[in-house]
C-alpha cells in the first residue's frame, strides 16, 4: 500500500510522462534559468526522478505521477493511477505532492499527537526509505527487485555520471546499486529548491511586496479564525518562531471520515478499508486502533493545482472539498449514501466500530444537522480565493502563479 | 554573614534621615562632607572588627535584594522596597574589602497555592521560584552581581520549569554618588521588577500591572550610568537590547495576557540589531515618601529578514508615588505602552485572535496597615484596586477583518501580609476580578503563599 503511481490506460502512449513534463517545462522555460548544474548526488536524483525508462513499461517515471508541472503531485484528476509492465495495475491512494516534505521519521509528539513519517500514513521513516517501494511494487515502477533496477541504471543515459559519483563498481552489486539510486533520488528531493521555492503570492505578501485582494483577505480570516474555518489548526499559516515560511501543515494525522471511492478497484471488496495510519505494521511496533483512518495532514501549498483531492482523491474540486469540511455534519446525505433503511451512513469508508475515531470535536466539524454551517457558499468562495494564492511561481507583474515557473530544465 | 552589613546599613539610613529636605546647598554638601569623615572613621573601625565573621558589601547606586534585612528593615517591617530605595538615594561609602570577604550569596524564594472559587480542578500549588543570588567584590569599587533563577520546581523538556539568569553585571563606581553598569540587569521601571523579592510587595502574586504591562522580571543587556544626588533624586540610565517583535505569536494567548511578555528575549541569544534606551528617577526627599517614573523605548523590528514590521518602535512609560505615613503605606502607578508600524504585520494575522495592539496600558492603586507589631514580626492587611487592558488598541486593519480591543480588566484584591520576620513572610488574599483573566482563563480566585529572602 504505497503511493500508487501510472498514468490512465487512455493515456498509454509512449513515454507519455516525458513528454507531459516536458511540455509543462517548456511552457515555463522563458522562466526558467537554464543553467547546467554541476554533477552531485541530488542532481543526479533528479535525472533518476526524470527518467521514464527505470519503470518495467518504460514509460513510468517518478515524475510521470509527481509532475513538476503541478507541483510534483499528480497531473490528472484521476483518483489513483495505474503502473506495472502495462500500467494496468491499479494503485490505491492519490498522489501526494512532493513539495514541502518534512524531514523527520514518525513519532508520537510529548503531547502524543502523531507527527511526520513519510507517504500519507506515515509509513516510510525517511526519503531513503520511501523511494525504494515505488521502483518495486507491482501498481508503479514495478521492477520487483533489485537486480532488474540495477540493469536499468547501468543503461541509463546517466549511467556514466553514476559511475563518476559512487565508483566504477557502483553497478555491480545490484543491491547497492538500488541503495545509491535512492540516496540520489533522495538528495534531490531534500535539497531541491523547485521541490521547496517559497514563491506563491502568499509568501510575496508575508514578505510586504503584494497585497491579497479582498477577496483572498477574506478567505484568509475564514483560514484563520477558530470559529468558522480554523483551517490554521493544523494547516499552519504563520512563520515559524525562527522566522521561517509557513509550511501549511504541521505534519499531523487525522480523521476526516472521508467518504468511500467507488473509483478505486480495490474498493469493490466491501471489507477492504483503507485504514491510513494503522494500517502499516510499524517497525516501532505502533498500531493503534484509535488511530485508524487517519492520514498525514497535507501541506496546502498548491492544494489549487490539484485535480483530486485527499487521500482517496474522491473530491474534485477545491470548492467541494471546504464545502465537505463545513457540511459533513449539518447535511452528511450530501456525502454519504443511505443503507436499505434510508438512514444515512455517515463515514462509509471505515468499518463501523472504528466510526468513533472520525473528529467530530473541532471546528468546523462541532455541527449538528439543522444547524447553520460554519461556512456559508460565499465563504467558501472567499477561502477557495485565498488557497489558490499558496500556489508557487507567483509573478507579481501578471498576477499569476505557475508550480513550473521555477523547475529548470533537465540537465 | 549579615551581621557585619548592620553598621553599614545604620550608617547609610542614618546618612539619608539626616539630609534636610529643603537644606541650602551650600551647608548641606559641607555637612555631607562631615559626614563622609566621620564614615571613613567608622569604616576603619569596622573593618578592625570584621576578622572572624564574613562581610557584606551593599551596593552603591544600586542595593542587591538582601539589603531589607537588618535592624533597619526590622523596624519598619511592611514591604522594604522603601528602604532599599532609600538606601539607593544615599550614596553610602564603599567598604574595602579583604579578598576572603569580597565574596558573598544571597537568595529568595517563593511558594504559592491559588484556588479559583468557581473552578477548584484548576487549583494550583507550585514553587513559583528559587533564587540564588551572588556578588563578588573584586576591589572597592568593582563588583559583579549574578542571579540564577529556578521556577516552577522541575526543569526538563517535559516539565514546565525554567532555569534562568536573571541578572548577570559588572558594576564599577565611578565617583561616589556615579556607578556605571555593564551586563543583564533590571529595567528601573515601577516598584515591583527591581524589587521582586516576596517580602517586598503584598499580595500572592505580583501586581497584574507589573506582569501584564511592565513585564516582571524585565531585564536586558546593555551599559547604565546610576546615581543618586543630594536632594534625594536618585537616577538610572542606560542602553539596552528590547524585545523581538518576530517572536509575536498571533495563534496564541500570551500577547493579550503580556504584550512584553511574549517578546522578551531575556539575553537569550537576543536578537540585537536594535537598540534600546531608557531613564528612570525617583525622587525621595522627603522620608517615608517616594514619587518616581521611567521612560522605555527602542525599536523591536530588530532588522529581521523579511520581517514586516521592521520599524516597529516600543514606548513605555510608567509614573508612580508611594507615601508611608506612620503604620500605612499607600502606593500608586500608572504604565502605558505604545507600538508603532504594526499595521502590515497584523494584516498577516488577519483571523488570528492575538494581533499586536498599538496601545495598552494599567494602573492601581494600593493601600496596607501595620496593624500590628511584635519585635520583629507584623500583620498588614492590604487592598489594591488594578485596571488594566492589555490591547486597548489596534492599527486599522482593511474590510474591517480585525479583532476588537480588549476589555479592560478590574481585579481587587484583598489580603494580609504576615511578616514573621521581615524577611519571612506568609501571604493570604482573595482577587476579584470583573471578567475571565487572560492568562488564569478564569476568575475569582484565593491565594496562600510564603516567601523569604536572605
Amino acid at each position: 500500500m504505497r503511493e500508487p503511481c501510472a498514468p490512465p490506460a487512455s493515456r498509454m502512449f509512449s513515454r507519455v510522462g516525458a513528454a507531459v513534463i516536458f511540455a509543462a517545462l517548456s511552457s515555463a522555460a522563458a522562466a526558467a534559468q537554464v543553467v547546467a548544474p554541476a554533477l552531485t548526488v541530488a542532481s543526479l536524483g533528479r535525472e533518476i526522478f526524470l527518467d521514464p525508462s527505470l519503470s518495467a513499461s518504460g514509460r513510468m517515471a517518478c515524475a510521470t505521477c509527481h509532475d513538476p508541472a503541478h507541483a510534483h503531485a499528480s497531473p490528472n484528476a484521476l483518483a489513483v493511477q495505474s503502473g506495472g509492465a502495462n500500467l494496468d495495475v491499479a494503485g490505491f491512494r492519490s498522489v501526494p505532492s512532493l513539495r514541502y516534505l518534512n524531514t523527520a521519521a514518525f513519532f508520537f509528539d510529548k503531547e502524543g499527537t502523531p507527527t511526520a513519517g513519510f507517504n500519507h500514513d506515515g509509513s516510510a521513516a525517511s526519503l531513503l526509505d520511501q523511494a525504494e517501494l515505488p521502483l518495486l511494487a507491482a501498481h508503479e515502477m514495478a521492477n520487483g527487485d533489485a537486480a532488474t533496477v540495477a540493469a536499468r541504471l547501468r543503461m541509463a543515459a546517466y549511467a556514466d555520471d553514476f559511475l563518476r559519483l559512487f565508483g566504477n563498481d557502483a553497478f555491480d552489486d545490484a543491491e547497492r546499486a538500488l541503495l545509491r539510486a535512492r540516496v540520489a533520488i533522495a538528495a534531490y528531493e531534500k535539497s531541491a529548491p523547485e521541490l521547496h521555492p517559497f514563491d506563491s503570492k502568499y509568501d510575496y505578501f508575508l514578505k510586504g511586496s503584494v497585497r491579497l485582494a479582498p477577496a483572498e483577505l477574506r478567505g484568509f480570516a475564514l483560514f484563520n479564525r477558530k470559529d468558522k474555518g480554523n483551517c490554521a489548526a493544523c494547516h499552519t499559516s504563520t512563520r515559524g518562531s525562527d522566522g521561517s515560511p509557513p509550511l501549511f501543515t504541521d505534519y499531523s494525522y487525522d480523521n476526516l471520515g472521508v467518504p468511500r471511492n467507488a473509483q478505486i478497484p480495490a474498493n469493490a471488496n466491501p471489507a477492504y478499508f483503507d485504514l491510513g495510519l494503522c494500517a502499516v505494521n510499524r517497525s516501532d511496533g505502533v498500531l493503534r486502533r484509535d488511530l485508524c483512518g487517519a492520514f498525514k495532514v497535507p501541506t496546502l501549498r498548491n492544494v489549487a493545482t490539484r485535480q483530486a483531492f485527499f487521500h482517496n482523491g474522491l473530491f474534485k474540486t477545491l470548492h467541494d472539498v471546504v464545502r465537505f469540511y463545513v457540511r459533513r455534519e449539518t447535511n452528511p446525505e450530501e456525502f454519504y449514501p443511505r443503507d436499505a433503511d434510508g438512514i444515512v451512513m455517515k463515514f462509509d469508508d471505515l468499518p463501523r466500530e472504528l466510526v468513533r475515531n472520525v473528529n467530530t470535536l473541532e471546528v468546523p466539524y462541532d455541527r449538528r444537522p439543522g444547524q447553520a454551517p460554519r461556512l456559508d457558499d460565499a465563504e467558501i468562495d472567499d477561502l477557495v480565493a485565498f488557497l489558490q494564492a499558496l500556489t508557487d511561481g507567483y509573478d507579481p507583474a501578471t498576477n499569476t502563479a505557475d508550480p513550473a515557473r521555477n523547475v529548470p530544465l533537465a540537465r | 554573614m549579615l551581621k557585619s552589613s548592620i553598621p553599614l546599613a545604620l550608617l547609610s539610613v542614618g546618612l539619608l534621615g539626616a539630609v534636610p529636605v529643603h537644606a541650602d546647598e551650600a551647608s548641606l554638601r559641607q555637612e555631607m562632607a562631615t559626614m563622609r569623615a566621620e564614615l571613613s572613621a567608622l569604616q576603619a573601625e569596622v573593618n578592625q572588627l570584621r576578622t572572624a565573621s564574613p562581610a557584606t558589601t551593599p551596593s552603591i547606586a544600586s542595593t542587591p535584594p538582601a539589603a531589607p534585612n537588618g535592624p533597619d528593615a526590622a523596624e519598619a517591617p511592611a514591604p522594604s522596597g522603601s528602604m532599599s530605595i532609600a538606601a539607593a538615594a544615599s550614596a553610602p561609602a564603599p567598604v574595602p574589602m579583604a579578598s576572603d570577604q569580597s565574596t558573598r550569596l544571597w537568595g529568595y524564594g517563593e511558594l504559592n497555592y491559588n484556588r479559583p472559587t468557581g473552578n477548584a480542578s484548576a487549583a494550583k500549588a507550585d514553587v513559583r521560584r528559587a533564587v540564588l543570588g551572588f556578588s563578588h567584590a573584586f576591589d572597592e569599587d568593582t563588583h559583579v552581581y549574578g542571579e540564577l533563577e529556578w521556577e516552577h520546581a522541575v526543569v526538563s523538556a517535559t516539565d514546565p520549569g525554567e532555569s534562568e539568569v536573571e541578572q548577570l553585571y559588572v558594576e564599577h563606581q565611578v565617583v561616589p554618588a556615579v556607578a556605571v553598569r555593564a551586563g543583564l540587569s533590571l529595567i528601573p521601571l515601577g516598584f515591583i521588577n527591581e524589587r521582586h523579592e516576596p517580602a517586598n510587595y503584598y499580595g500572592v502574586e505580583r501586581n497584574f500591572v507589573e506582569t501584564a504591562i511592565i513585564p516582571s522580571t524585565w531585564r536586558e543587556g546593555g551599559v547604565s550610568l546610576l546615581g543618586s544626588t543630594d536632594s534625594g533624586l536618585s537616577w538610572n540610565v542606560g542602553l539596552t537590547t528590547g524585545f523581538d517583535l518576530a517572536k509575536w505569536d498571533a495563534t496564541a494567548a500570551e500577547g493579550r495576557a503580556s504584550p512584553l511578555g511574549s517578546i522578551h528575549q531575556e539575553l537569550a541569544q537576543a536578537n540585537a540589531n536594535d537598540v534600546s534606551m531608557y531613564g528612570a528617577a525617583n525622587w525621595q526627599g522627603i522620608p517615608g515618601f517616594t514619587v518616581g517614573g521611567g521612560v522605555f523605548s527602542g525599536g523591536i523590528g530588530q532588522d529581521q529578514k523579511e520581517f514586516l514590521a521592521k520599524n516597529a518602535r516600543l514606548t513605555l512609560a510608567e509614573v508612580h508615588m508611594r507615601w508611608q505615613p506612620g503604620p500605612f503605606d499607600l502606593s500608586a502607578l500608572y504604565a502605558h505602552g505604545q507600538i508603532s508600524d504594526t499595521e502590515a504585520l497584523n494584516v498577516s494575522f488577519i483571523g488570528h485572535p492575538t494581533p499586536v495592539p498599538k496601545s495598552f496600558w494599567g494602573g492601581y492603586v494600593q493601600g496596607a496597615w501595620r496593624v500590628w507589631q511584635r519585635g520583629e514580626s507584623s500583620l498588614a492587611p492590604f487592598m489594591r484596586y488594578e485596571a488594566f487592558n492589555t490591547a486597548a488598541s489596534y492599527a486599522a486593519i482593511p474590510q474591517g477583518l480585525g479583532v476588537p480591543v480588549a476589555d479592560t480588566e478590574r481585579v481587587w484584591t484583598a489580603g494580609v501580609n504576615y511578616y514573621l520576620t521581615p524577611s519571612v513572610v506568609f501571604k493570604a488574599d482573595y482577587q476579584h476580578f470583573n471578567i475571565a483573566d487572560a492568562v488564569l482563563g478564569y476568575g475569582n480566585r484565593f491565594n496562600l503563599g510564603v516567601g523569604y529572602q536572605f
